[in-house]
């Protein structure tokens, strides 16, 4: 019965076809791998509105280092506006308006850097639940200034997931995240380390997925400014609106 | 017929292994001579059953054929009729399902499954 078929030209040709076959597989996946052109739009979208971002938060900085200067020359005047100046420079401090140095600690998380195979990938990756979980265990903790990867945490600071990188107030960061908190250098790292949530970072997660995480105290933090803006819409004072 | 499985096998793998694809303007070129080696293959195993395979005829008539479907889909591209590679396929389809309805009675046959 073999015999019959094992002629070599036809034996050559069905060998052909099964190449033929795998060379349109490897066609059709290479296609379907493609982007879409419509993402690519949008990628440009994206970056063409985060330099114009990154402009305006310039133009920001100038104009409220001008307000600066103009707030002291008015404030020279008289004792009156002096007091009242100090009392914005505190507002502005505690509102995350100023760069401030001081003891703290520094946590910098990575993602893990090889997927096992037949695990999640997701497992092997710094999420924002994970960076937000820090964040609070440091606020908890007593920080008085908390910065993730220069981009101060303020009142209304968002941290959530963008795709692969985690947005915190209007700018994409990607791994390794470090989170700089300003306070007392024990407390907050405690505070980090006895976290229910955070503290997984640092034993299960990172010895299981091969997370990076690392949580060091310092006497010479840096916290930058928050650079953004704020443009309320819907607050008002409720003391008589003078704002 | 397992000799055929196996040079099958061997060429899907060959095929993955290398990791070789064609641009996006050849894929109906590719499509043609797929169906072109399957139209062959199946022929190459009836005439080998009716005991009437002969190489020359064999490889002439594959060669023949892949380069008439080529042609018809270059002229096709040509002359702004991209559709006209449809004739080939309809032409190879009609033959594949022919040469495999005979294909399966001469194995049952050949079984003694009658």
């Amino acid at each position: 019965m073999t015999n019959a078929f094992s002629r070599p030209a036809l034996v050559a040709v069905v060998g052909f076809l099964g190449f033929l076959v795998a060379v349109s597989f490897n066609t059709t996946q290479r296609f379907a791998d493609a982007l879409p052109e419509r993402a690519n739009d949008l990628v440009d979208v994206v970056h063409d509105l985060e330099e114009q971002r990154t402009e305006l938060q310039d133009r920001l900085a100038e104009l409220r280092a001008e307000m600066d200067t103009l707030e002291k020359d008015a404030a020279d005047d008289s004792g009156v506006r002096e007091s009242y100046s100090r009392e914005l420079e505190t507002a502005r401090e505690a509102a995350g308006m100023l760069g401030v140095t001081g003891p703290g600690v520094e946590v910098v998380l990575g993602d893990g850097s090889e997927v096992a195979a037949g695990t999640d990938p997701n497992d092997y990756v710094i999420h924002d639940t994970d960076i937000a979980a820090v964040v609070n265990a440091l606020f908890a903790g007593g920080a008085e200034a908390v910065d993730i990867n220069g981009e101060r945490v303020v009142a209304t600071t968002p941290v959530r997931c963008a795709g692969t990188t985690i947005l915190v107030n209007s700018t994409r960061l990607g791994s390794p995240y470090t989170i700089r908190a300003i306070g007392d250098p024990t407390a907050l790292e405690d505070a980090v380390r006895e976290d229910p949530v955070a503290s997984l970072l640092f034993t299960t997660y990172r010895s299981q997925f091969g997370l990076q995480a690392e949580v060091r105290a310092g006497q010479d933090m840096t916290v930058e400014a928050y650079r953004g803006s704020f443009r309320p819409q819907y607050v008002s004072s409720d003391q008589g609106g003078d704002r | 017929m397992l000799v055929l499985l196996l040079a099958l096998a061997l060429g899907v793998t060959l095929g993955l292994l290398t990791n070789f694809s064609v641009p996006a303007a050849a894929l109906t070129y590719l499509g043609v001579s797929v169906l072109a080696a399957i139209d062959a293959c199946l022929g190459g195993v009836k005439a080998a059953l009716e005991h009437t395979f002969d190489d020359k005829v064999f490889v002439s008539g594959f060669l023949t054929n892949t380069l008439m479907a080529a042609f018809i889909v270059f002229v096709g591209d040509r002359i702004g009729v991209r559709e006209l590679y449809l004739a080939a396929v309809v032409a190879f389809g009609l033959r594949v399902f022919d040469n495999l309805g005979t294909v399966r009675r001469l194995l049952f046959s050949r079984w003694g499954w009658e």
